[in-house]
């Protein structure tokens, strides 16, 4: 008889068709892979499905009217979802500091003077100490000449400060060397009249007495107890070409801590409050501290509150729940950098902000399978059961990996979760579920790198990126140089790009390959490494990873090509033997669940001789 | 057949008549009213391949401020020139003038003038306005950054076009210079551009290589 197995995935949906006969091992006729339709155990899966079916079915000379039964996995429970707080600013008043970074200033060195405007500079005397400030309106070569003018009259200029993206030009029309910072778009509120520093860098290099309180202090004149208060600025300041701080009676930067609330776990061991402010660690630490956890509410009128709100609202449209039922099962925080206007700046300068990602799991409603599998009933017109732990389904299937024997541990990297099963030899399976997978890989890529594109981000983590040098050349982040018959696109010129199978993808702004690699490994080691050790001690025995011996992983991030070398690296220590599943010996870590859902078929029902690869029955599933 | 660059001057001066737009002599004006000393080019030899990948070359058309000194709406060509310059300078590149003779076509203007350049990258520009970025490794027809609705540039986007160009040859990603849309700026300058190409094209030397200037320009 002719039997699908189907897998439907946060992300994807996977078919296995197989043929079990009585007398014989199943035969798998083909396997297919279709994105999901809709969220993950909703009637609107229905139309994937039926999709992945009919690629499979093409090619095998079957049809889906020759299909018997279908098989669906109880789709775990669980589903995921993101989002991101900012939990701090910086905040400058009365405008004490420009730290922006021009691509190009001119000149070079440290000005220190009385801020004055050009058009005033007739009123400077000879031998004062100026800086001068160049507003958008004046054209490089008129500043220049007056410039050069006063300079005649022995006027001291020691540094400018320029509205336009003009530093260069003015700087090569003076005649002596001074510093000049350019693009400060705000520079009517630069203050007049007041004490200011200029500092300008070699190209390459980066200030180092405005970065530095002390050197602060040394220009103006500082009191200790002033020079305490500007050290603030001094670090804003650290990695700077080019910078200006100016003097005056009551400026301030600050770095503020949003009140972002409290998050309440409420667990089997404990109820726990703690501030989202603390980072992710002590979140982490806090769950830990719970034990399993049943439920997670956010401070009302709080910024966490909301978020949590928006989940439950989410998931309880999704599930036709009502939101008091639904209930967090689990959360992983993540401290992020996120890109922020500094508030009071004079440049449009950015600032990176500490934020806290949290990726939220649920419980849904397994009423809905019912509805999917009566739809698919109808749609095909073959019988359709419901049935079998998806985590038990994709051990099953795991097995079928040459190699691999009990006891065995899986590592599912989803989408919307990372799911851990762990089958002794005594058949006692122990499974756990956590939040946080792809999607929230996802969200901190788009996050660090202020993309606001959640597409282009899901590309970052998939594939290696790259720079094309030149049309006929592109050199990959490893250094591997790659030569062109054919100049490429001139989109692609002097560009970022992110090297997919299908070709190149430019990436938007001035990314470096360096600033991409490590936001991708950063965002995939924060989910994927501590998603790992979380659930291999939560179904470890006796929570001991070392006692561990084979964990095959499966699931879509582990075709990345990385993340299973990461988690490689991160479990060596404990000697254990940690590879990316081959199911049937033919399609990687995919297709796990819906074969083990055919295999765990034939094996149970009088129609199947083989013997089980699984001791049966699975007995009770122990979760931790 | 008949259609000879008289007649087609004639028909657009009617047809401005008859849109009440300009006088007669408005299309006359972009001719060659400019005050004269405003720019100095001075021929100083066939253009060379540069040496020093610093540079970026800008391509003149045939005639830019010879026959022509303002653009299509007016701007004085000098004004255009110096904010490319300009551009070109403020990211520390060096630029280099020269006047591509054989052709008109802005394609090949600025193709040849990357092929001179020695970072690949030039910027070509005609009388009208219309400006092309382009490198040597593209095809001709191909390029950077084409803009080409003349008469939605302005000077601080030949500024931005001339940063560009520099950032290409330091081989750094740009973002696209940002050009004003306008769908009615072909219907309504279409004929005099043509006129302008046609007065341009006359000043094609066939064969000739392209030459060296030395630009003098005055505030």
């Amino acid at each position: 008889m002719l039997i699908a197995g189907i897998d439907i995935g946060n992300c994807t949906t996977e078919v296995a068709l197989a043929i079990v006969e009585r007398t014989s091992e199943p035969r798998f006729l083909a396997s297919a892979i279709t994105g999901t339709t809709g969220i993950k155990g909703t009637v609107d899966n229905v139309p994937g499905v039926m999709e992945c079916l009919s690629m499979a079915m093409a090619g095998t000379g079957k049809g889906i009217s020759d299909l018997e039964l279908i098989l669906l996995n109880d789709a775990t429970p669980v589903i995921g979802d993101v989002a991101m707080e900012t939990i701090s600013e910086t905040i400058i008043t009365e405008s004490t500091m420009i730290g922006h970074n021009p691509a190009t200033p001119g000149g070079i060195g440290l000005g220190v003077g009385k801020t004055l405007l050009l058009g005033r500079l007739d009123e400077a005397y000879a031998g004062e100490q100026v800086i001068v400030v160049v507003p958008g309106h004046i054209d490089f070569s008129q500043a220049s000449d007056q410039i050069n003018s006063a300079f005649q009259r022995g006027v001291a200029i020691q540094a400018a400060i320029v509205q336009k993206d003009e530093a260069v030009l003015i700087a090569n029309r003076i005649q002596r060397t001074i510093p000049i910072v350019d693009e400060v778009s705000l520079v009517d509120r630069v203050p007049l009249g007041m004490l200011a520093a200029v500092e300008v860098a070699d190209p390459g290099r980066s200030i180092s007495t405005l970065s530095n309180p002390y050197g602060i202090a040394t220009v103006f004149g500082l009191t200790p107890e002033e020079t305490k208060n500007i050290a603030p600025i001094a670090r804003a300041l650290i990695g700077n070409r080019s910078a200006v701080v100016i003097k005056t009676p009551s400026g301030d930067v600050r770095e503020r801590r949003i009140p972002a609330g409290s998050l309440m776990l409420i667990g089997e061991r404990a109820t726990l409050e703690i501030d989202l402010q603390a980072g992710a660690q002590a979140i982490l630490q806090a769950i830990e501290r719970t034990g399993r956890l049943r439920d997670a509410k956010g401070e009302p009128g709080t910024n966490v509150g909301g978020m949590l709100e928006r989940v439950r609202s989410m998931m309880s449209n999704l599930t036709d729940q009502p939101m008091e039922a639904i209930r967090i099962q689990d959360l992983l925080p993540v401290d992020t950098l996120v890109q922020q206007a500094v508030v009071g700046g004079l440049a449009g300068e950015l600032s990176s902000e500490n934020a806290v990602a949290l990726a939220a799991m649920v419980a849904s409603s397994r009423l809905s399978m019912g509805r999917i599998a009566d739809r698919l009933a109808k749609e095909t017109g073959a019988q359709v059961q419901v049935g079998g732990v998806e985590a038990h389904m994709a051990l099953h299937g795991a097995l079928t990996t040459p190699g691999a024997d009990l006891p065995l541990a899986i590592l599912d990297l989803g989408a919307g979760s990372t799911d851990a099963a762990l089958a002794g030899k005594d058949g006692q399976i122990n499974v756990i579920h956590l939040a946080g997978a792809g999607d929230m890989v996802n969200l901190i890529i788009d996050a660090e790198l202020a993309l606001d594109d959640r597409n282009l981000a899901e590309e970052i983590k998939r594939f290696p990126v790259g720079r094309v040098d030149n049309l006929f050349l592109l050199r990959g982040e490893d250094g591997t140089v790659r030569f062109f018959e054919e100049p490429l696109d001139p989109k692609l010129f002097a560009r970022t790009v992110v090297i997919k199978e299908e070709g190149l993808a430019a990436l938007p702004g001035n990314l470096s390959i360096e600033k991409v690699r490590t936001v991708r490994r950063k965002a995939k080691d924060r989910v994927f490494v501590t998603n790992t050790f979380r659930a291999l001690n939560a179904v470890a025995p006796a929570g001991n990873l070392r006692l561990l011996s084979n964990v095959v992983l499966v699931g879509g991030c582990a075709l990345d090509f990385e993340i299973p070398g990461m988690i490689s690296d991160a479990l060596a220590e404990y000697g254990v033997v940690v590879g990316t599943a081959n199911v049937r010996s033919s399609e990687g870590p995919r297709n796990a669940v819906a074969t083990g859902l055919v295999l765990s078929y034939a094996d149970s029902t009088p129609l199947g001789s083989s013997p089980s690869v699984l001791p049966r029955p699975l007995a009770g599933e122990g979760q931790r | 057949m008949s259609l000879n660059p008289e007649m087609i001057e004639k028909i657009v001066l009617q047809v401005l008549q008859e849109m009440g737009g300009p006088k007669p002599s408005a299309p006359a004006a972009s001719k060659e009213t400019a005050g004269p000393g405003a720019m100095v080019l001075e021929e100083i030899g066939e253009a060379r391949p540069g040496t020093r990948s610093d540079e970026v070359v800008v391509g003149l058309s045939p005639v830019f401020g010879i026959k022509f000194h303002k653009n299509i709406t007016g701007i004085p060509l000098s004004a255009i020139l110096r904010e490319i310059l300009a551009g070109i300078e403020e990211e520390g590149i060096h630029a280099r003038v020269i006047r591509v003779k054989h052709t008109s076509d802005l394609a090949f203007v600025a193709h040849r003038a990357a092929k001179l350049s020695g970072s690949g990258v030039a910027i070509g520009i005609q009388s009208r306005g219309t400006t092309v970025i382009h490198q040597k490794d593209l095809a001709p027809l191909n390029n950077l950054e084409l803009f080409p609705q003349a008469p939605l540039l302005d000077l601080p986007t030949y500024r931005a076009i001339g940063r560009n160009a520099a950032k290409y040859a330091k081989g750094e990603a740009t973002n696209p210079v940002p050009v004003r849309n306008d769908q009615m700026a072909r219907p309504k300058f279409q004929a005099i551009a043509a006129v302008i190409h046609i007065k341009e094209t006359k000043g094609v030397v066939p064969g000739a290589p392209p030459v060296e200037l030395r630009v003098k320009l005055e505030k």
